[in-house]
């Protein structure tokens, strides 16, 4: 490893690093604008101009551009250099004769790069007093507001939105003086990671347009670590708050995961807190009261009913919350779940236990670097910062390929994909297990998808197997960790699950727990449940079972900070703290314990669930250990990991593998020929469905079905069909889609729980003429 | 649509959505359609994205990059007077102010006959001929105040 003299100090680097990327990791600033570490150097700003000496003492010092100039050992850098500095000034001045004297009304004021460099680098006069030159500017959707006249063309833009995040409807336009980033026509961006423009441009070009609706300047923004709730993959964020209301969320680089990045649901998700719905007094049979009448009205609802109380987490509870509603209810001797739809407890349940017996999940930074990947499901939805990792990945030529029964947005950088019906889909990934099973045998290898997939993974250097768990079995997710180990060691395991915390809960909650509470609660054994975080009654599959069987109970207690319907339907309603408003630990799909810090506190008294909890043991004359140590006892040498640190892997009791039930169980006594599948899409989770801006670009409710077995049926593209499930109808215009199995209906989550149906259940169909 | 553009499209029936040789008929496809229509409109950069796989943002990029694509209405005939370096010296800027006000029209727009644009151009090679102009496609240099005119006459009459 050599050594550069950077303005007299000698600073090491890494074979293949220029002279700027040396600088930056050495802590020293060299100033730049089109330089991004994740996206590379350009040499579009001539902003990083510095002076070389080369070592050959004959040659003469030459100014040159710090991010287009390798590091060599022995070369003499300056960026002292007065040569040096009179560049940087004309460039800052240069672009100084377009950008508008607008500070003060800017939205980027106070964390504007331009504003640093020009402040840095740049003459502190104006001296040209002629016209500039301006643009009109587009509508781009209710997330991003644009502002072209400050464009200093630095093209970050176009760089993370084509190349990196491989979107085609952001693009530059014209040339020389009138280069222009923007849209053919207005409309919103359609990559779900549009919304890191805000923070790739230097500038304000791109800005938040949620945050401007109620903004704040940057420097009175209150902030903490914080780790992104809307998915499992445990992005770290920063959000900024004023006068207790959340303002914005941003990226916080962790150098394993999200580092540079978020993905649109964690950026405008964060609304949620800021609906308008949203419970902020606990509430007693519908009226509001104080939080000292709620806990009385709770703790002697349960006193008259003892022994039979029920108490359910959730998915999305921190890891404190669920641990704590679990020590309440194993001092009261109740029975606790962390789910309320028993498939997802199950395939959970099988996802955790194989990542224990196989080995850990790998990071985002590990999954950009896999050469193959076989991807059950929709990433995009589940958990869009892999369908990001994966999209590098596929930059760097890895072959990526899909078994999927609805439309997934990643799939169209497949190199095989195959259309799987949801009820078909455990017998395909057998089949594959076989094929690779039998590879050595298998000579006459026919030229199937099947078999691509198979030669593609097994000759990886790397691979990956992954699967969306909420669209999953939990014999599918047996037969994919048969999979992973069949390939061997170089083959990867990994899981988006459904919720920031569900590894966690998984953890927390014993197999078959969440069906024998279920059938406890339609048996009239649970009296009382205490639902934390949770939404049975919201539920796709099991909904109908839950509100019909929560007519048994004589109290049902909700801790929730969005108005789902089980907070609607709750006797006694305790609101709690947001993610933002409070500390506690998410588990990711990893097995990463990170915690996140209490960002702000909202005027009104919102504890957090593990503090009600614990209140209510208190009200019912129990006391329970903190949540610190509750933790402990359950993970042996847990500590609550430090906000603001990369986390660290939870070392916990191996889960055993649930058994495998049979595959056609609940409701495939019905002989329709059609299946339900899931239509998700980026935004499509639980709080973020709380979030207007978001939930402005809601793709329209139709029914998707594939043209052939469309037509066989006598079904037209265009024309309504009736769709029955257990709970209701619906109907629906059908919309042809090539990305959708055979005798599968791809339909959005709000019309799987009008119906009653889950992924893969069956559906009965009826043409409406 | 005319012929050219039709057999384009018959030659990338059979080749998959994602072939690099689709992107690569972009150009001749907006030259055809170009020469057909005078100039490219919303529509036809929609239908270009729909012959090459390209997105329309993608075929925007390529068509506001060229200066010989137009995504404006030109007149049946153009003048692309040269301002680069050499021809401004030598009087482009005069040039095109006398044309302008000859034919009474703003750089950039149609003559209301619809005969004739005049638009500023960049460098086209020709310093030795400067004042140089492109009408119609053909080199011209070099000019001055009388045979501008005249020539700006000669394509107004011509048709």
């Amino acid at each position: 490893m050599g050594k550069i003299m950077l303005d007299g100090h000698a600073i090491p680097f890494k074979l293949g690093d220029n002279i700027l990327q040396t600088a930056l990791e050495a802590n020293l600033e060299i100033p730049h604008f089109c330089y991004h570490a994740a996206l590379g150097s350009l040499g579009a700003c001539r902003l990083c101009a510095v002076e070389i000496t080369p070592k050959d003492s004959g040659k003469a010092p030459r100014v040159a551009m710090a991010c287009l100039e390798p590091s060599e050992d022995g070369l003499k850098v300056s960026v002292s250099a007065i040569a040096a500095q009179q560049v940087r000034q004309h460039v800052i001045e240069f672009l100084m004769i377009n950008h508008p004297h607008d500070c003060p009304i800017c939205d980027e004021g106070g964390e504007c790069h331009l504003q640093d460099m020009t402040v840095v680098c740049g003459p502190p006069y104006r001296r040209y007093r002629g016209r500039k030159r301006t643009f009109p500017n587009q509508d781009l959707g209710p997330l991003i507001h644009h502002e072209m006249n400050r464009c200093i063309t630095c093209y970050r833009c176009t760089r993370f939105y084509q190349d990196y995040a491989l979107g085609n409807d952001l693009g530059a336009m014209r040339l020389r003086n009138e280069v222009y980033f923007g849209r053919f026509q207005d409309g919103p961006l359609e990559n779900p990671f549009a919304g890191n423009l805000v923070e790739v441009c230097p500038t304000g070009v791109f800005t938040d347009a949620i945050f401007r609706q109620h903004f704040a300047r940057v420097w009175d923004l209150k902030t903490a670590p914080s780790i992104c709730p809307h998915c499992s993959v445990g992005c770290n964020t920063l959000p900024g708050a004023r006068d207790g209301t959340l303002r914005r969320v941003r990226n916080r680089a962790h150098p394993e995961l999200n580092r540079w990045f978020i993905c649109d649901r964690g950026r405008y998700g964060h609304q949620y807190s800021e609906h308008s719905a949203r419970p902020l007094a606990p509430r007693v049979s519908g009226t509001d009261t104080s939080y000292h009448d709620a806990l009385n009205a709770a703790a002697s609802q349960i006193k008259s009913t003892q022994d039979c109380i029920g108490g359910l987490g959730s998915t999305r509870e921190d890891l404190e919350g669920n641990a704590m509603l679990q020590a309440l209810l194993n001092n009261l001797g109740g029975i606790f779940t962390a789910f309320s739809d028993p498939k997802l407890e199950t395939a959970t349940i099988a996802a955790v236990s194989s990542l224990q017996n196989i080995g850990n999940a790998p990071s985002l930074a590990e999954i950009e670097q896999i050469d193959a990947a076989l991807i059950i499901g929709d990433l995009t939805a589940h958990a869009p910062m892999i369908d990001l990792a994966l999209r590098q990945a596929y930059r760097k030529g890895a072959k990526l390929a899909f078994l999927y029964s609805s439309p997934t947005p990643l799939a169209q950088f497949a190199t095989t994909a195959i259309t799987v019906s949801p009820q078909e889909m455990c017998t395909e990934l057998s089949r594959l297990y076989q094929l690779i099973n039998a590879q050595s045998a298998a000579e006459d290898i026919t030229d199937t998808p099947m078999t691509d997939i198979a030669a593609s993974l097994m000759g990886a250097r790397k691979s990956l197997l992954i699967g969306a768990i909420e669209t999953m079995t939990s014999q599918e997710v047996s037969t994919l960790s048969k999979l992973a180990t069949a390939l061997g060691s170089d083959t990867k395991l990994a899981y988006a699950f459904s919720g920031a915390n569900a590894y966690g809960a998984a953890l927390l909650s014993p197999t078959g727990s969440a069906v024998a509470m279920l059938e406890a609660v339609e048996a009239g054994q649970i009296r009382i449940l205490i639902v934390a975080g949770n939404d049975p009654l919201g539920d796709s599959r099991f909904g109908t079972r839950w509100r019909a069987a929560c007519r048994n109970l004589s109290a049902l207690i909700v801790l929730d900070c969005i108005l789902t319907a089980t907070a609607k339907a709750a006797d006694i309603l305790f609101p709690v703290a947001a993610w933002t408003e409070r500390g506690g630990t998410f588990i990711n799909y990893e097995g990463r314990a990170q915690g996140f810090a209490t960002v702000f506190h909202r005027p009104e008294y919102l504890p957090n669930v593990a503090r009600v909890i614990t209140d209510l043991a208190q009200y019912l004359g129990h006391s329970l250990q903190a949540a610190p140590s509750v933790l402990g006892d359950i993970f042996s040498d847990f500590q609550i990991p430090k906000p603001g640190t990369t986390g660290s892997l939870i070392t916990a009791p191996s889960l055993p593998m649930p058994a495998t039930a049979s595959a056609h169980s609940i409701q495939e006594s019905c002989n329709s020929t059609w299946q339900a599948a899931l239509a998700s899409w980026y935004g499509d989770e639980a709080l973020a469905s709380f979030a207007p801006g978001l939930m402005a670009l809601t793709p329209k409710t139709v029914a998707m079905i594939e043209p052939t077995s469309a037509i066989d049926a006598g079904i037209k593209n265009g024309s309504k069909i009736k769709l029955r499930g257990s709970s209701g109808s619906m109907v629906l215009s059908v919309r042809f889609n090539q990305d959708v199995a055979t005798g599968t209906i791809a339909i959005a989550r709000n019309v799987l729980v009008q119906l009653g149906v889950g992924h893969g259940d069956s559906l009965e169909l009826e043409q409406v003429l | 649509m005319n012929n050219i553009l039709k057999e384009l499209q018959k030659d990338l029936l059979h080749l998959p959505r994602t072939h690099p040789k689709r992107r690569a008929v972009a150009i001749p496809a907006m030259q055809a359609l170009q020469a057909e229509l005078g100039y490219l409109d919303d529509a036809a950069i929609e239908k270009i994205a729909q012959i090459t796989g390209l997105s329309t943002t993608e075929a925007e990029e390529l068509a506001t990059f060229y200066s010989l694509i137009y995504r404006r209405p030109a007149g049946r005939h153009t003048v692309r007077i040269c301002d680069s370096v050499c021809c401004s010296m030598r009087g482009a800027d005069q040039l095109l102010t006398a044309a302008e006000e000859y034919i009474r029209t703003p750089l950039g727009t149609v003559t209301p006959d619809g005969a004739l644009t005049v638009l500023p151009g960049i460098c086209l090679g020709l310093c030795d001929k400067a004042p140089a102009a492109l009408v119609d496609g053909e080199a011209l240099g070099p000019l001055n105040d009388a045979s501008l005119k005249a020539l700006l006459q000669r394509l107004q009459q011509k048709d």
